[in-house]
């Protein structure tokens, strides 16, 4: 058998501080100057450009100040929401706030939003076949919220924000951050056009210095930048570090609706025994389109990163997902029109970085505001957007670069308090299931009193993999029902061109127990291991980075994900 | 305003195989809108090789002087052609040259445009343009109320001989737009890195990453030989360095429909599909049995690629005679 090995011991050829920071600004001719830079063009970083494009509105002295372009939104998807994925259902408020003249019914017409939730249903799953239906636990109470897409609400926010002024400037990727005398002064554009060595095709275009004011790093989950400015400035020092979890959905096409939402909470198709180490949960949400009339149902599996078994697959733990009778009853008879993959922060408050730093701060996930206890994230990414939006203009207001009453507003905010409440509930999980259950019931009967104090973790990165059997179970592609990972990359609308550079670092040469953990985990068939590699000693890991859409596991597990040329990855619509 | 023009692009002394499945489908649906389908050739094309796409049934041959295998003077060209001749649609068979003389075309005449078209169907008496979506998830249907031009994706249109007689060739004298001479021809030839253009081959010996190394692809090479075809590759192999990429098959490279493709040592991914599904025969040769490939082959052999295909090549040549 091969030897247990933990990935930190792996990590990839990379300093972030040397190559994603770039400290000398080119000739101010070759500038292009903005006011705000906005990195990220998903829910958290659009949320922030209409507000602060309202804010400019109603402040025209300080419009014309900011020059041509006030606000500069830099996605590096083909369009805004294209990379963005998530469960999703929505506490509503934070929208509302935003778009105080849109009605919920106005949301559905939009296309981004599918319904106000009325009945909820939490069940144990003891096996492939068994479920017992437990009484709603207050984190999965979601009467009232909303059903939305985020990759549909990005488009509907980059189309209102383009409408307000704002410059989306999608197909972007921001490669690196501008530093200068300690201040964030913008970013530096990716270079487009370049070879699998790295060398400039005909078609070669360098990046550019984007130079402005203010920056705000949206990244989502992994954010490029964020990691570096976490490193550089320092805003980690005394949290905890974060850790992450990987979600995979698919959405259906359903011939009966749905009439509530479902979470299931295991411990099947997971091994929980401390061996293995595996914790996770699903959900099943109904999805009425109002312009189609089309039942639709977004369904997912979220796996926590910190798990032993490399063998842990979250894409074919979704499929076996599938095969529980639950599910057929709901899915059987329909067709899978979406699939995607996507990373998230999983810490909470005591894994949130220093949000700010001088020039720039951090919101949405990228700052790790996600309550994965209640699996909720969008309305604190929209709220942060909007706060961080005040602060920025607050600043701009008075000329200088402290941005540190947003770290304020943030922890006064609902964000904050929500997040403050579940401090303690995620991580009890750590020492098992059963043994961390009652300690997550007591958190939350008691609204997070108990337990009291701070509980530390570790990276997900340092556990030691060993090659289980997890992967026995899962079940065989039939291109019907069950899919392989390979057609689900190729109806997620990922064409990246085959002589693009990599923009994933690893180690190639890895012991077995990581190899197989890249390769299990990947969604995207990313990782492969050649025929006849040795079963034990170290593997030559072939890297299909082309098959990439950009989830940013790799990051937890011992790689970096960076930002690829601007266009490549998925393409999401209804994610 | 039934009729249907097609571009008819030649090479020493050839018409290139999507122009023939353009002008083919165009004489089908022509006869369906009761109107006529019409080439438009360019350069040096002879009376008899002009007059022989009637057998594949155009009624006329608009001959023009302009240099082949640009794109402006055929779009000067063709736009001449349709407005004496009130002709209402442009037909067009593919391929980079196709796009740009459609797009060109397009503009000129204030005409709607669809590219990457896989069918094409008669509705009302007018002509419907069938367009694969969303990374082929999803059917996208085009209708003109006025001229269309409708380009196909490569190999969507099946060549067909109707035994009719030649068509009428017909001079016509263009002049061409100042922009349209400002390109000269240097020199025309096949394409990059490959000996054969895989797209015209009527068989194809494809090789994937069951080959083992870059050693295996002669193996490969040996068989297509024997057989009169060309290799072709997955991208796993182009990545690994094995094969050049205008070998490569699937959703970022080619797509192609051989009479026969052999695959060998390709486990079938949705992504190399595309590329080969409308393949008239699939036989794939494979050790894994589980193996999507095998789900739409016509024939498959579970087996070792070092064994079956020097017996293969051997037998193939023992049957040719050689």
């Amino acid at each position: 058998m091969a030897e247990r090995a933990a990935p930190i011991d792996y990590g990839p050829p990379v300093d972030p501080r040397a190559e994603f920071i770039k400290r000398e600004l080119d000739d101010p001719a070759e500038q292009i100057d903005v006011g705000v830079a906005i990195v990220g063009g998903g829910t958290a970083g659009l949320a922030c450009a209409n507000r602060l494009m309202q804010l400019l509105a109603e402040d025209p002295e300080m419009a014309q100040r900011l020059g041509e372009v006030p606000v500069a939104v830099i996605e590096k998807a083909k369009s805004c929401g294209a990379h963005s994925l998530s469960g999703a259902v929505m506490r509503p408020d934070a929208l509302r706030e935003l778009y105080p003249e849109l009605t919920r019914e106005q949301w559905r017409e939009e296309g981004f939003a599918f319904g106000e939730v009325t009945k909820e249903a939490v069940y144990l799953l003891p096996g492939a076949t068994a479920k017992v239906k437990l009484p709603t636990p207050p984190p999965f109470r979601n009467h009232g919220n909303e059903v939305v897409s985020v990759s549909a609400l990005a488009r509907f926010q980059q189309r209102t924000a383009e409408e307000r002024g704002a410059y989306v400037l999608t197909e972007t990727s921001a490669a690196q951050l501008l530093v200068a005398d300690g201040v964030v002064r913008g970013v530096r554009s990716g270079d487009k056009g370049r070879g699998k060595d790295g060398e400039p095709l005909p078609n070669f275009e360098p990046g550019t210095d984007i130079v402005a004011r203010a920056t705000v790093l949206a990244e989502g989950c992994w954010g490029h930048l964020t990691g570096a400015a976490i490193g550089e400035f320092g805003l980690g020092e005394g949290r905890e570090p974060q850790v992450w979890e990987l979600g995979v959905k698919e959405v259906w096409r359903v011939p009966r609706p749905l009439d509530r939402v479902i979470h299931t909470v295991g411990p099947w198709p997971l091994k929980l025994a401390a061996r293995y180490h595996q914790i996770g949960g699903t959900w099943i949400y109904p999805m009425k389109d109002a312009r189609t009339g089309e039942d639709l149902v977004s369904i997912g599996f979220v796996v926590d990163l910190e798990y032993a078994d490399a063998t842990t697959s979250p894409h074919d733990l979704l499929q076996l997902f599938k095969t529980h009778p639950l599910v057929r009853g709901i899915l059987e008879g329909g067709e899978r029109v979406a699939w995607g993959a996507k990373a998230l922060p999983g810490g909470g408050y005591w894994s949130m970085p220093r949000l700010t730093m001088p020039g720039a701060l951090l919101a949405g996930d990228a700052a790790g505001l996600v309550d994965t206890v209640a699996l909720k994230g969008v309305h604190h990414a929209l709220r942060s957007g909007i706060l961080a939006a005040d602060a920025v203009h607050a600043a701009l207001a008075r000329g200088d670069h402290d941005l540190s009453a947003y770290e304020r507003a943030v922890q006064d905010s609902p964000i904050g308090r929500e997040l403050y409440q579940v401090r303690n509930t995620r991580q009890p999980f750590s020492k098992g299931f059963l043994q961390g259950g009652a300690a997550v019931n007591l958190s939350i009967a008691t609204k997070g009193r108990f337990p009291a104090g701070r509980i530390h973790w570790h990276r997900d990165d340092a556990r030691e993999m060993f090659v289980g059997d997890s992967a026995e179970s899962y079940p065989r592609a039939d291109g019907k029902y069950i899919f392989d990972k390979l057609s689900s990359v190729y109806l997620s609308g990922n064409a990246t061109r085959d002589d693009a550079p990599n923009h994933i670092r690893v180690r190639r040469n890895v012991p077995r127990a990581i190899a197989e953990t890249w390769r299990w985990m990947c969604p995207a068939a990313v990782y492969e291991i050649p025929d006849g590699a040795p079963a034990d000693g170290e593997v030559d890991v072939i890297v299909n980075y082309t098959n990439c859409v950009q989830c940013g596991a790799i990051t937890a597990k011992g790689g970096r994900l960076t930002t690829p040329e601007g266009g490549d990855g998925p393409l999401y619509r209804i994610t | 305003m039934t009729d249907i023009l097609v571009y008819a692009l030649h090479y020493r002394g050839a018409f290139n195989k999507n122009s023939l499945g353009a002008v083919s489908e165009a004489a089908r649906l022509a006869g369906e809108l009761g109107g006529e389908a019409d080439a438009v050739v360019v350069g040096d094309v002879g009376d008899d090789l002009a007059a022989s796409l009637g057998s594949y049934g155009a009624r006329k041959v608009y001959r023009a002087a302009a240099p082949e295998g640009l794109a402006q003077p055929v779009v000067d060209v063709m736009a001449a052609v349709m407005t004496d001749h009130d002709v209402r649609y442009a037909l067009f068979g593919g391929g980079l040259l196709g796009f740009e003389i459609g797009a060109g075309l397009a503009a000129r005449l204030g005409a709607g445009v669809t590219m990457e078209v896989t069918a094409v169907n008669v509705e009302d008496g007018a002509l419907a343009a069938e367009r694969p979506i969303l990374g082929d998830s999803s059917i996208s249907t085009s209708r003109y109320r006025g001229r269309g031009i409708i380009i196909a994706r490569l190999n969507a249109f099946e060549i067909r001989e109707r035994g009719e007689g030649p068509a009428t060739v017909e001079d016509v004298e263009v002049e061409l737009s100042p922009f349209s001479t400002q390109a000269t021809m240097v020199r025309r030839g096949e394409q990059r890195g490959a000996d054969v253009n895989i797209e015209d081959a009527d068989v194809l010996v494809a090789g994937g990453r069951g080959l083992g190394r870059a050693e295996g692809f002669q193996l490969a090479e040996e068989l297509a030989t024997a057989l009169g075809g060309a290799v072709a590759a997955t991208r796993a192999v182009v990545d690994a360095g094995w094969y050049p990429y205008a070998a490569q098959i699937g959703q970022t490279g080619k797509t192609v429909a051989p009479k026969l493709y052999l695959a060998a040592g390709i486990s079938g991914a949705i992504q190399h599909k595309v590329g080969m599904q409308g393949s008239e025969n699939i036989v794939a040769i494979n050790k894994d049995a589980n193996a999507p490939i095998f789900e739409f082959s016509d024939l498959g052999v579970v087996g070792d690629l070092n064994k079956i295909l020097p017996k293969l090549t051997a037998a193939v040549k023992a049957r040719k005679g050689r």
